[in-house]
């Protein structure tokens, strides 16, 4: 799990906003998955560029898994406008699974 | 990762192209369950009967194939990454294979070859045409293709051949112009079906979901091309002995398959071995339970072949040999596939507009896990004493087999119906 971000502090309140969506096939949240590749924050403060993924291209959950993230992102940073974008380039695979991720997954 | 944020979008397939044909599947068996046990004497004769013509239509159409095409509408995206062609088209493909699979039915089990049998088997022929081009415009091809579309793409060519051999052995029973009498044709068109159709799109789509669902990142792309040209080969070199009269054909293409299965039992045997997601749910273990059965058939084949077996017991290993394909390896795994998928569908639909917003519910909540785990006792048990019962030739084993199977097949509606009425609980 690798994400990137221009700023760290409300990254980690971001996140821990994201970690409630859960991808519900998995049972697992879209953090710990690894599908939020970016977190941009503007200087501003007007917007925020979410780039994730999907464990698959066409995945039936994406458009579900997509509108939670941007809502979660809403009731945390509600004056903000969020974008979510999606990416699979690269795309996702086992390797960015967090390590909690993985101790969930093999229980 | 490439620079910023590149746009990739995407279009899911709406639950009104896939739910109706799983709600059809689930109702054709049922009927096919009641029509097994108002037929139970067929079973001690020669298998080419009206009714069990029609078991075997029901089952092989009505439950097999609908709930496959429902399923592949939602599924062919995630496997050729691209969306579906029309929406349109799969709904025509619905409509027209709903009234045409009735018809054929009625038509064998009433055994009137006019207008039902032909009736039905032109709509249903023109279903499959429907669902072929769509599924030929969802597909990237040459280069830019998977092997899942290739799977995918063939299956759907056989299933066209299948249907259209089975409408020219309709017409022959009223215009007979073939120069052999039916029953000689009757292998080619069902293993067309059987192996062209079922087992390569299952093999298709299970090679890409089965990894999908257990997480694991063994891919073998070299050994699915390879079972790919094994069953093709296998499926081609039969169809071809009829005309050129190769030798042995049943046992060099049974050899063929069972090479092509073994190799696909070893490539799910590599995905389990290296799965992350250890906890595998109930659904998915009866889906690979599925796999193992698909063997079972094979074996019969093979010893009909090797043994010469003939007369009288040749007719009831034919019989157990559908048994085992359509209520052994097809009806296990839809059993199983239906509640891994169906309760996202229509999970999907009630709380798309609610994820993330407030706690919803587990999909697999939608289901009632009672009632899943009285249909699987109900059928492994009917299936097992149907089997006995073809076995022995018992009627009394046969009904009490078909008595099993149709709770099995109350318990899987009442299911499907109870996660269809979902009202959304926030």
């Amino acid at each position: 799990m690798n994400i990137i971000s221009n700023h760290s502090i409300n990254a980690t309140i971001a996140l821990a906003a994201l970690e409630q969506v859960m991808d519900p096939e998995i049972g697992l949240n879209v953090v710990d998955l690894g599908l939020i590749y970016q977190l941009d924050f503007d200087k501003q403060g007007h917007r925020i560029y979410v780039s994730m993924t999907l464990t698959t291209q066409f995945c039936p959950m994406g458009e579900t898994l997509t509108a939670a993230v941007k809502r979660a992102l809403e009731r945390t940073f509600g004056d903000q406008e969020i974008i979510v974008e999606l990416c699979f380039d690269p795309p996702w695979t086992q390797e960015r699974i967090s390590e909690q991720g993985k101790l969930f997954l093999n229980q | 990762m490439s620079n910023g944020f590149p746009r990739a979008g995407f279009r899911n397939t709406p639950d009104t192209a896939v739910v109706p044909f799983y709600l059809y599947a689930a109702i054709s068996f049922l009927i096919s369950t009641i029509l097994l046990m108002l037929s139970t004497e067929s079973f001690m004769q020669h298998y080419f009967s009206p009714q069990l013509l029609a078991i075997t239509h029901g089952m092989a159409l009505g439950w097999g194939t609908m709930i496959i095409l429902g399923a592949s509408h939602q599924l062919v995206p995630v496997l050729t990454e691209k969306p579906l062609y029309s929406i349109k088209l799969a709904h025509i493909s619905f409509f027209l294979a709903a009234a045409g699979i009735p018809l054929l039915v009625v038509g064998f089990y009433t055994f009137n070859m006019g207008w039902p049998a032909k009736w039905g088997g032109r709509l249903i022929l023109l279903a499959v045409i429907a669902y072929l081009v769509n599924i030929f415009k969802s597909t990237k091809t040459g280069k830019d293709g998977n092997i899942y579309s290739l799977f995918i793409v063939t299956a759907a060519c056989w299933l066209f051949i299948t249907a259209f051999l089975g409408l020219v052995l309709v017409y022959n029973f009223t215009y007979p112009f073939l120069p052999k009498e039916v029953l000689t044709y009757l292998p080619l068109h069902a293993h067309a079906g059987i192996l062209g159709w079922f087992l390569l799109l299952i093999i298709g789509v299970g090679s890409r979901l089965i990894p999908m669902f257990l997480i694991s990142k063994f891919q073998d792309n070299r050994r699915l091309r390879l079972i790919y040209f094994l069953i093709n080969g296998g499926l081609v070199y039969y169809l071809l002995s009829y005309y050129f009269h190769f030798p042995y054909p049943v046992l060099i293409s049974g050899f063929t398959i069972a090479a092509a299965l073994s190799l696909f039992i070893q490539f799910i045997f590599r995905v389990w071995q290296s799965r992350i997601r250890k906890k595998v749910d109930r659904p998915m273990r009866i889906s690979l339970l599925s796999v193992a059965m698909m063997l079972l058939p094979l074996f019969i084949l093979l010893a009909v072949s090797a043994y010469r077996i003939s007369g009288g017991q040749h007719s009831r290993l034919v019989l157990i040999y559908g048994f085992l394909i359509f209520f052994g390896w097809i009806t296990s795994l839809i059993l199983g596939m239906t509640f891994k998928t169906l309760p996202f569908i229509i999970w999907n639909k009630c709380y798309h507009d609610k994820a993330g917003l407030v706690k919803t519910p587990d999909p697999k909540a939608l289901l009632s896990d009672r009632l899943f785990m009285a249909m699987g006792v109900s059928y492994i048990t009917g299936f097992l004493v149907f089997a006995l019962g073809i076995f022995c030739g018992y009627t009394r084993l046969l009904q009490a087999g078909a008595a099993a199977l149709i709770m099995a097949a109350v318990f899987y509606n009442l299911n499907v119906f109870k996660i269809w009425m979902h009202k959304p609980m926030v």
